[in-house]
């Protein structure tokens, strides 16, 4: 009981004191408007913001005691207690609404200033003739170098191709050691299904582009190094997200095939395999997909395929290649997402 | 190993057995009964009386915290891996909700019966061997759904589903049968048409079938002894008609009144 009504406290406070100090720190900067030697001493910012914290804190707990509502009890209040939040009004007019109001207001005009955005440099009569120019020469590709253009498309695509084929494996087996349900049983399970999901959440959040830029250095640059970090990427993220299909699956098969006295891999094969085939699949085609589209991007990195030519062309302004190249993408990409969910629809 | 049956003809003695689960729920406290080859022992009481873990202790589907149970003689209390399924590939059992794999054919189920016996490999291969096919043909037809036999298991009817799962467990070659309330989710006609073949099963197979159920209209009709679980003991064992309104409040509590079905 008292841990229900601790936690959202606490949580509460922590979260309007960092509002405030966002808020007044931002301001702050506004006002003052700081050199770059100001804002990168960190000693007297901290100090600076920490006391701004100390602050935000204290009249957050000062508000809530008096019955104004802030943000942070506006989100983290258990649920009992939003029910008996009195009469309802506009949410304008309350002060949490202004808050919320305020701090978005000083995020858009810091925003504007460190994005450094500026409608002079947006409607400069020069440079937006040179803009329309490149837009121009994008527009009429240059269709000699189509041949080629194809031959790195096509590469492209096995790249992608071929990670997802030898990822599915992998991920089909390491799916169900990952998954709650098959490992809990034992404490080795458990442990096993802890480590992986661990294991999967660095590679996944790991973009591949930085996985193409380790293994450039590793295997040399080429479509290798691509489809190398493709791969990686696809594993984690494939085996994550059949696990939780098999974590989702009914129980009553696997318990009808275990009381048939079936061994372990005859009941993941019968009673769980069925049910998570579609799934898998469709899945499969949408990773297939998405490594088209990522395995440009990688290209650029030096993966090979179609990004290397793309990178290439543009380092020399090329631009009517550059756009040859980029409708190129755009029709393949376009085809492999209708192809992709015209199959997922198919299977459904 | 004491493998002392005091009656050639038990089959299961269950002796103070004890179920505690891991969240500290005592299921079942000191169960002890005998059950005989070629019996329709049919296990009544409330809901949460510890009927279905009571059965899923016997083919160990759960794992029982005390007291043991013979199977045929022999203490099946301690066995551990191969062992248990072996004990399950004695004991077929069936479900409220029929537990079979609704993307695969009606023969497909059936034949998943014969999985104790067939290698791992070869299961999943689909390599069954001829007699585990015939066998599973046979009981589909005795069950009176040969005909549906390439049907997915999701396209029939509940009652067809749970005589597919009472063909699957035929095909097992079981010494007993288990049914936990194998007919609480069809409707009171296509109630009795199942009950009729777990009837003709007991019959004419010989088979041990113990059971539980919700209605004891149902009781009297097709059990041969009844038992009797509240709170997680034995409150009552004996003749079906022999439970009269004193013993039925007993069972169900004061001021429960028997409805029936037809
Ligand atoms: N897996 C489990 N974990 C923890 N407690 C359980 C589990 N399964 C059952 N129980 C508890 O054990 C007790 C007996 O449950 P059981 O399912 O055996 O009763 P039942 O007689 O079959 O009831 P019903 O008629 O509703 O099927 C109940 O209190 C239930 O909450
Ligand atoms: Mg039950």
């Amino acid at each position: 009981m008292t841990q229900t009504s601790i936690g959202p406290a606490v949580r509460r406070t922590i979260f309007d004191a960092f509002v405030f100090a966002y808020v007044a720190f931002a301001l702050y900067a506004l006002a003052t408007n700081p050199t770059e030697e100001m804002l990168l001493d960190l000693e007297r910012n901290a100090a600076l913001a920490g006391s701004l914290a100390l602050v935000g804190a204290a009249a957050s707990l000062a508000f809530n005691k008096s019955g104004c509502r802030t943000l942070g009890e506006v989100l983290f209040a258990p649920a009992h207690k939003r029910q008996a939040a009195g009469e309802p009004k506009a949410w304008f007019k309350t002060f949490w609404g202004q808050q919320a109001v305020v701090t978005t207001l000083v995020t858009l005009v810091a925003g504007l200033i460190v994005t450094e955005f500026s409608l002079v440099a947006l409607l400069d009569r020069e440079r937006i003739s040179q803009a329309s120019k490149l837009l121009g020469q994008l527009f009429n590709p240059g269709w000699a170098i189509l041949p080629t253009v194809v031959l790195h498309m096509v590469q492209t695509v096995y790249m992608a191709f071929v990670a997802t084929a030898i990822a599915v494996p992998i991920a089909f087996a390491l799916s169900f050691l990952s998954a709650k349900n098959i490992m809990r049983s034992s404490a080795a399970g458990l442990a096993t299904y802890t480590i992986l999901r661990v294991i999967f959440n660095v590679s996944r959040s790991i973009e591949p582009i930085i996985w193409a830029i380790i293994f450039a250095l590793w295997v040399g640059f080429g479509p290798f190094a691509g489809m190398l970090a493709l791969m990686i990427q696809s594993i984690a993220s494939l085996a994550k997200q059949y696990s939780e299909y098999v974590e989702g699956v009914d129980e009553g098969p696997i318990e009808g095939i275990r009381s048939t006295g079936a061994t372990m891999l005859q009941t993941v094969w019968f009673a769980i395999v069925p049910q998570v085939t579609l799934p898998y699949i469709s899945y499969t085609i949408y990773r297939w997909d998405t490594n088209v589209r990522m395995a440009t991007i990688i290209g650029f990195v030096g993966g090979g395929g179609i990004g290397k030519l793309l990178i290439e062309y543009q380092l020399q302004g090329a631009w009517p290649e550059v756009g040859c190249i980029l409708l190129v993408v755009a029709f393949v990409v376009w085809v492999m997402d209708a192809f992709s969910a015209y199959v997922r629809e198919a299977i459904k | 190993m004491s493998a002392r049956v005091s009656n050639p003809e038990t089959i299961l003695s269950v002796r103070d057995l004890e179920k505690t689960y891991p969240n500290g729920v005592r299921a079942l406290k000191g169960v002890s009964f005998d059950v005989k080859r070629g019996e329709f022992l049919v296990i009544i009481g409330l809901s949460g009386s510890g009927k279905s873990t009571m059965l899923r202790c016997l083919n160990r589907l759960h794992d029982p915290t005390g007291g043991r149970i013979l199977f045929k003689g022999r203490d099946v209390t301690g066995i551990e891996g191969q062992g248990v399924l072996e004990l399950r590939s004695r004991i077929g059992m069936i479900f409220q909700h029929f537990n079979l794999i609704p993307r695969h054919t009606v023969i497909g189920n059936v034949l998943s019966g014969a999985l104790s016996r067939t290698s791992t490999l070869k299961s999943v291969l689909g390599l069954w061997s001829r007699e585990d096919r015939e066998k599973a043909m046979r009981y589909l037809r005795l069950v009176g759904i040969g005909d549906k036999a390439y049907y997915r298991a999701a396209q029939l009817s509940g009652g067809q589903q749970q005589r597919v799962a009472i063909a699957r467990a035929l095909t097992q070659s079981p010494d007993v049968l288990l049914a936990d309330e194998p007919v609480a989710s069809l409707d009171p006609a296509t109630c009795h048409t199942v009950m009729d073949y777990l009837k003709k099963v007991n019959q004419e197979l010989g088979l041990t079938i113990i059971c539980n159920l919700h209605f004891l209209s149902l009781v009297r009709q097709y059990a041969t002894r009844v038992i009797a679980l509240k709170g997680g003991e034995v409150v009552y064992e004996g003749d079906p008609n022999s439970i009269d309104d004193a013993w039925f409040q007993r069972i169900y509590g004061e001021g429960a009144k028997e409805v029936h079905i037809n």
